[in-house]
């Protein structure tokens, strides 16, 4: 028996991990925005509704996504390798710090008070310097300073855009 | 003739005020800078820069994107040389020979060579702009809903079939991108679609959000995960200008290249990546000595940065005449062009000819200035190239954030872009190319307008899209669709294909 046959003859298993899970994914998103288009009307050819293209798309999508998931049955290919929550965690995490404290934030239970840009620069760029292996905390302490003053001279006063530097201090 | 001149000479009055040749240099600059960070290619660079041109009028901002665009590729392959990191799929085939040139302590001359090289195929490809603006300009008038909307699924078509990996895969991230385009309120009746009742996406999934959050966050995220493995050229950069036997052996491969990039550039649907493969592919073919590809050959280098520099210029056109973005990167532009209020399309031409032909100029100035920057701060690009990664990427986050902020001084687009940099990173983890989600997405709106004008007008029949007597324009673009996905799924070519790609 030749290779190919034998590898036949072990019949339809997951052969590439990335592959199929991408074909789930592109499913499952194809399904929710056929869900939440549901009650979109979708009109007719002469006069297209706005349901039309949102429900098609996803439905191509769809069957993309399941054509991908069958392909990774018969075909070999790449498989899923690990996250970096870590990454994950300190980078966005360090962006949504910096969303929070920009301007301040109000959401039910949740408040962040308005820190500016002053607080806010060094805040992201010390936290989401954590993400890195070989983090020295002096040299990131030192650089989330001078980075965001070099930032603020920039973006407040070279391009003067209207990012408020701290508000608690200087009322700007 | 006497047009295009006096056309040009427009340009270069509205180029050459003291205020734009200032945009354009520190456009250059700052693309150049960000550009040569390893693993930061020019559809990040562009999206990290894009808010320092919003306080500017619409010529200048435009003329400084210009030059940002045009750093950005050149500081690619000055990474591509000196790293042995390709920013982004263009500068791949110039790590081949260009980092072994460096590798023999001849990186000076690469990186000269490939600066005039650029230059070159830039003029060339302002020209080749220049003259052929005004006539399909004259041509897109000529366009109905219908043609617009086939010329689009051909773009597409051609964009699956040119991205890197999987077609199946390209597939599914350009449906995706159309996906995310139909989010937000319905132009027509004004009904919410797929708005979670979140008020601030009932205009839309905003494109800087999506831009950053899948090319700036993700890419941090993609980054930080390997350990870094930077093979930054130690030993001496070495004399920048080519000598005489240098110019004698790369002028005929310039010549090829531009030529190859140029028209490729063209195509709508990401042609220009193929330049540089098809010019490398054909200085390989013709050299006396193939063998020497691959070892640090001159021509490996400036044929395909040539191509490389014409394919990105001329890949304005479909877009300045059209008004269709052909990749990813001008996806960005038109992106750029719409916060400053420029509908880009064959009306900008008439419009406001001072902001088109300004423009184009600009790209001239914008060459020059690229040859002026780099050759006397290569130093400078390689120390850069030496700050470590732990410092590097939070400079990227403060950029991004700062970014999306000043687009809509909006504190919670920045929580928004770091759920698409998830998003993105989830993307990239299971194997897909974001690049043609960003023109699905661009595309999108344009093409459901379109589609429904089109339907309007023919009463909601399709067959006007392939009604050979009314619109043989639309009928030919599909029937090129179909083809190219037709030869792209041949067994034998998709092997081809797969080899060009990993070559």
């Amino acid at each position: 028996m030749s290779l190919n046959q034998i590898e036949r003859a072990q019949g339809l298993r997951i052969r590439s991990t990335q592959d199929f899970a991408g074909g789930l994914f592109m499913i499952l998103l194809a399904i929710g925005a056929y869900v939440f288009s549901w009650e979109l009307p979708a009109g007719t050819l002469r006069q297209l509704g706005p349901g039309m293209l949102p429900k098609a798309f996803a439905a191509i999508c769809g069957l993309l996504g399941l054509m991908l998931s069958l392909s990774a049955l018969r075909y070999h290919g790449e498989k899923l390798a690990g996250w970096s929550w870590k990454g994950i965690f300190f980078a966005l995490g360090g962006a949504c710090l910096f969303g929070l404290t920009i301007r301040g934030f109000e959401f039910g239970p949740i408040r962040a008070p308005a820190l500016g840009l002053m607080v806010a620069g060094p805040l992201l760029i010390f936290f989401s310097g954590l993400a890195a292996d070989d983090r020295k905390l002096p040299e990131l302490l030192i650089f989330a300073v001078a980075m965001s003053a070099g930032c603020i001279l920039l973006f407040k006063y070279a391009l003067s855009l209207p990012i408020p530097l701290a508000p608690w201090l200087l009322g700007i | 003739m006497m047009e295009t001149l006096s056309h040009l000479s427009l340009g270069f009055g509205v180029a050459l005020t003291l205020k734009n040749i200032a945009l354009c240099f520190a456009g250059c600059l700052v693309g150049t800078l960000i550009g040569v960070l390893p693993g930061v290619g020019p559809i990040a660079t562009i999206s990290i820069l894009l808010p320092i041109t919003f306080g500017l009028d619409p010529t200048g901002a435009l003329i400084m994107l210009a030059g940002i665009y045009y750093g950005a590729q050149y500081g690619g392959s000055t990474t591509a040389i000196l790293v042995n990191i390709p920013g982004e799929a263009t500068s791949v085939v110039t790590t081949l020979d260009g980092h072994q040139m460096a590798k023999q302590g001849r990186a000076g001359i690469a990186l000269g060579i490939a600066a005039i090289g650029s230059f070159f195929a830039g003029c060339v490809a302002t020209l080749i702009i220049a003259a052929l603006g005004a006539p399909l300009t004259k041509m897109a008038l000529l366009f109905g809903p219908a043609e617009y909307f086939s010329l689009m699924v051909m773009g597409l078509c051609f964009a699956v079939v040119l991205a890197r990996g999987s077609i199946l895969k390209a597939f599914c991230m350009i449906m995706l991108g159309l996906l995310f385009s139909t989010v937000g309120t319905d132009l027509e009746t004004g009904q919410e679609r797929l708005t979670f009742g979140v008020a601030s996406l009932s205009d839309g999934i905003d494109f800087s959000v999506l831009a950053m959050g899948v090319f700036g966050f993700a890419e941090v995220l993609r980054n930080l995960e390997s350990p870094e493995a930077r093979d930054v050229v130690k030993g001496k950069i070495g004399r920048l200008l080519p000598g005489w036997a240098d110019i004698k052996q790369s002028a005929a491969p310039v010549l090829r290249g531009t030529f190859v990039g140029g028209i490729l550039g063209i195509l709508p649907g990401n042609g220009a990546v193929l330049g540089p493969f098809a010019s490398y592919t054909m200085e390989k073919k013709i050299a006396k000595d193939p063998s020497r590809f691959g070892k640090g050959a001159i021509e490996g280098v400036a044929g395909p940065e040539s191509a490389n520099n014409a394919g990105a210029q001329t890949a304005f056109i479909p877009l300045l005449t059209l008004g269709i973005p052909p990749n990813a990167v001008m996806a960005l532009m038109v992106g750029a062009m719409t916060i400053h209020g420029i509908i880009p399309g064959p009306q900008v031409m008439t419009r406001n000819p001072e902001l088109f032909w300004g423009m184009v100029a600009s790209m001239w100035i914008g060459n020059l200035m690229l040859l002026v920057i780099n050759l006397p701060l290569v130093g400078m690009w390689v120390k850069l190239l030496q700050v470590p990664y732990r410092l590097m990427f939070p400079a990227i986050l403060i950029f991004c954030c700062i970014g999306i902020y000043s687009v809509n001084n909006q504190p919670l687009d920045v929580a928004f872009t770091a759920l698409f940099g998830l998003f993105g990173y989830l993307l990239i983890k299971l194997g897909f190319e974001p690049a043609p989600m960003l023109l699905g997405f661009v595309l999108g709106k344009l093409m459901e307008e379109k589609l429904r004008q089109a339907l309007i007008i023919s009463r909601g029949s399709f067959y006007t899209f392939i009604d050979y007597q009314e619109r043989p324009i639309s009928l030919a673009l599909l029937i090129v669709a179909v083809l190219v996905l037709a030869i792209a799924l041949l067994p034998s070519i998709s092997k081809k294909r797969e080899e060009v790609f990993t070559e």
